[in-house]
C-alpha cells in the first residue's frame, strides 16, 4: 500500500503504532486496572476478579447516574439537532444582513473554556428564577454548546444540498414545506446522525457545568464518579469505566455493521 | 398576443439591484410547438425559464398558462415538468420512485402510478433499473431518468434546463434527437434552454436568441441562421462576415476595409456565409471578390475552414469541400468571390 520507499514506510507504521497506544493505552489501562482483585487501584493488576463489577451494578448511585445521564444526553442531542439544523437552515438559505457575525456568534460558545461556561451559568441562574433547578437547567447549559456544535455539523452539509432537487420537488407539485421534508432531509440523514452523535457524547461526557449546575440529587454519571474517585480510589470506578467502553464498542460495532448493510 | 398561445410570456422583466437580468420578454409558445431559449451565459434565458417554473419571481410582466395568469401561482401549482442541467434526481429514491414522485404528489391511485411508470420505463429503456439508486446509474440513464419524471406527469409545458450539457458528444447528439422525437410524438409544449446555437437549431421549432437580457431575435432555425435581425445573431449563430456597406466613390458600396460590395440593397451591414464564399487560386478583379493569403486551413472531415488574410487585416472565413485542402496549402495566395444573393443585410445593427 505504501510505496513511499522502504524505510518512509516504516517510519509511517511506526507513527501509526505510536498514535494507536497512545489513544488506546489509557482505557486498555482503566479495563486492566477494573478486573485487579485489590481494593485500590493498580495496575498492572494483581489478581483477576470481577467482583468491582459486582459492586459497580449494585451500587444505586452509579445506575442513576447513568440513567440521568442518558435522559439528559437524550434530551440535549435531540434539542440541539432541532434548534441547530433550523438555524442552519435559516443561515444557509437566507440573506440578510449580519448573517457572517451571527454565525461567527453562534458557533462562539465552541471557543469558551467549560469552567468559564459553568461558572457564568452559575452566577445567571442565581439570578434569574426563569430556569428551574435540576434537570432543566443541565438541559439549557448543555444545549449552550450542543447548539453549536449541530450548527458546526451541519452548515458545511447544507451548503454542499444540491437546491435543484428541491426545485425539482416543487416543480413536480410538493409544497415547499413537504418539498423538504420529502427530499431535503433524507439528504441531510447522514449529517443529522453525526451531528445528533456530537452533542449526545458532549453532554453523556460533560463533567464541569453538571458538576456546578447540576442538583445533587439528580447527578449525571460524570458528577458521581468525579465524587467517588475524589473520595476512594478504589476499581468500582474503574468498572463503572470499563462498562462505558464496552457500551461505547457494542454501539460503535452495531453502527459500522448498519453502514455496510 | 397569439390566441392559441400554450405558454405566453407578456413584458416579462427581472431586475437584481441595479441589473437587469431579462428586459421586457415577449414570447408566445404554441401547443406542441419546442420553443428554444438561446444565447451566452448570462443573458437571461436561465433566469427566464425559472420565472416559468416559479422559482424567480418577475419584476414586471406577466405569465399566461393557456390563457390564465399564473405569475403569482407558486410552483408546486403550475403543472410544469422540468428537466434541470444537473438532473436534480432524488438520490435517496429509487428510479422508479423518482419517476412516480410527481403522481403521488397528485394523489394518483396506486394502480395507476405503477402503469403509468412503468409506460415511461419502457418509453425511455430504463427496463430493469427501476430499483437501482441514481448513483448506480450512467449519466445518460440519470438523464432519462430525469426526463421521464417530468414528462410521467402529462404536464403542460415541459421546461429543459440544459438537458445535454453534462452528456458526452456522443450520447448528446444521440439523445437530443430521441427527446424530440418524444416531444413530437407526445405533443408537449417545451421551452428548452441552451448556449449551444447547434443543439437548438437540430431540435427547435423556433428559436428566440437572447442577449443581455433581451431578445434579439425569434424565428425559426433557417430564420435565424439565413435572416439574422442583429449583428449579434449573425455572428452567434453560426460563423458569419460581417461587412459595414457604404455608398464608395465609384457609385457602389464598399465595406468598412474597403472591400467593393455588390448587394441587393443599399448602405447596411451585410452577413456573408463562410460557406457562400468560394476559394480559386487565379486573381479576381471587381466588386464581391478579394486577395489575400491562405492562413489556416482546418480539416473537419466533411469539410475544411479556412482562414484568409486580407491586405486590410481582415481574417475572411471560408468553409468549403475536403478539397479544398488539396488545392490550397497555408501561406498561399488565394482569392475569394461570392454572389450579391450571398450578402444578407441585416436590417438593424
Amino acid at each position: 500500500m505504501i510505496s513511499l520507499g522502504h524505510s518512509f514506510g516504516w517510519f509511517l507504521r511506526l507513527v501509526a503504532v505510536i498514535a494507536f497506544v497512545y489513544l488506546l493505552g489509557p482505557l486498555f489501562v482503566i479495563v486492566a486496572a477494573s478486573l485487579s482483585d485489590t481494593g485500590y487501584l493498580v495496575f498492572p493488576p494483581q489478581g483477576l476478579s470481577l467482583r468491582w463489577y459486582q459492586a459497580a451494578l449494585a451500587d444505586a448511585r452509579y445506575l442513576n447516574g447513568f440513567f440521568v445521564s442518558v435522559r439528559l444526553a437524550v434530551t440535549v442531542a435531540a434539542a440541539s439537532l432541532v434548534i441547530g439544523t433550523a438555524a442552519a437552515v435559516a443561515l444557509t438559505r437566507f440573506h440578510f444582513p449580519g448573517r457572517a457575525f451571527v454565525e461567527a456568534f453562534f458557533l462562539s460558545p465552541l471557543v469558551l473554556p467549560g469552567l468559564v461556561l459553568a461558572v457564568a451559568l452559575t452566577l445567571f441562574f442565581a439570578s434569574t428564577p426563569l430556569v428551574p433547578p435540576g434537570m432543566t437547567r443541565l438541559v439549557v447549559s448543555h444545549l449552550i454548546v450542543g447548539v453549536p456544535l449541530v450548527l458546526r455539523v451541519m452548515l458545511p452539509v447544507l451548503k454542499r444540498v444540491d437546491r435543484s432537487v428541491e426545485e425539482a420537488a416543487r416543480n413536480l407539485g410538493a409544497s415547499p414545506l413537504k418539498a423538504f421534508f420529502l427530499v431535503t432531509l433524507p439528504a441531510l440523514k447522514p449529517g443529522l446522525f453525526a451531528a445528533a452523535a456530537l452533542a449526545f457524547i458532549f453532554s453523556f461526557d460533560e463533567v464541569e457545568m453538571a458538576l456546578f449546575v447540576g442538583s445533587a440529587r439528580e447527578a449525571p454519571l460524570t458528577v458521581v464518579l468525579y465524587g467517588a474517585a475524589q473520595m476512594a480510589f478504589d476499581p468500582t470506578v474503574a468498572a463503572v469505566s470499563a462498562l462505558l467502553i464496552l457500551i461505547a464498542l457494542i454501539l460503535m460495532v452495531a453502527q459500522q455493521l448498519y453502514a455496510q448493510r | 398576443m397569439n390566441e392559441a398561445a400554450e405558454l405566453d410570456l407578456q413584458g416579462l422583466v427581472r431586475r437584481y439591484g441595479s441589473t437587469v437580468a431579462v428586459a421586457r420578454m415577449d414570447l408566445a409558445v404554441a401547443k406542441g410547438e419546442l420553443v428554444a431559449l438561446l444565447g451566452p451565459s448570462g443573458c437571461g434565458k436561465t433566469t427566464t425559464l425559472r420565472m416559468v417554473a416559479g422559482f424567480v419571481d418577475p419584476s414586471e410582466g406577466r405569465i399566461l398558462l393557456r390563457g390564465r395568469d399564473i405569475t403569482r401561482v407558486p410552483a408546486h401549482k403550475r403543472d410544469m415538468g422540468m428537466v434541470f442541467q444537473s438532473y436534480a434526481l432524488f438520490p435517496h429514491l429509487s428510479v422508479a420512485d423518482n419517476i412516480a414522485f410527481g403522481l403521488h404528489r397528485r394523489g394518483v391511485a396506486k394502480a395507476e402510478v405503477a402503469q403509468r411508470v412503468a409506460r415511461m420505463v419502457a418509453l425511455l429503456k430504463l427496463d430493469g433499473l427501476e430499483a437501482r439508486l441514481p448513483r448506480q446509474l450512467s449519466g445518460g440513464q440519470q438523464q432519462r431518468v430525469a426526463v421521464g419524471r417530468a414528462l410521467v406527469i402529462n404536464p403542460a409545458v415541459v421546461l429543459l434546463d440544459e438537458p445535454f450539457s453534462n452528456l458526452d458528444a456522443l450520447l448528446r447528439e444521440g439523445t437530443r434527437i430521441e427527446l424530440r422525437r418524444l416531444q413530437t410524438e407526445l405533443g408537449l409544449t417545451t421551452l428548452f434552454v441552451t448556449h449551444d446555437q447547434a443543439e437548438a437549431m437540430a431540435i427547435s421549432d423556433r428559436i428566440a436568441v437572447m442577449n443581455q437580457g433581451r431578445l434579439e431575435q425569434l424565428g425559426t432555425p433557417r430564420e435565424v441562421y439565413e435572416r439574422p435581425a442583429t449583428r449579434f445573431v449573425a455572428g452567434f449563430i453560426g460563423r458569419a462576415n460581417l461587412f459595414e456597406a457604404k455608398p464608395g466613390a465609384g457609385g457602389g458600396l464598399v465595406s468598412e476595409d474597403g472591400i467593393p460590395l455588390d448587394a441587393a440593397g443599399g448602405a447596411a451591414t451585410y452577413v456573408l456565409r463562410p460557406e457562400r464564399v468560394t476559394l480559386v487560386a487565379e486573381p479576381a478583379d471587381g466588386a464581391n471578390a478579394v486577395s489575400g493569403t491562405v492562413e489556416v486551413l482546418s480539416f473537419l472531415g466533411n469539410g475544411v475552414q479556412a482562414v484568409l488574410r486580407l491586405p486590410g487585416g481582415r481574417a475572411l472565413l471560408v468553409e468549403g469541400a475536403a478539397a479544398l485542402a488539396d488545392r490550397f496549402r497555408p501561406g498561399a495566395a488565394a482569392t475569394a468571390r461570392w454572389t450579391p444573393a450571398d450578402l444578407t443585410a441585416i436590417p438593424q445593427v
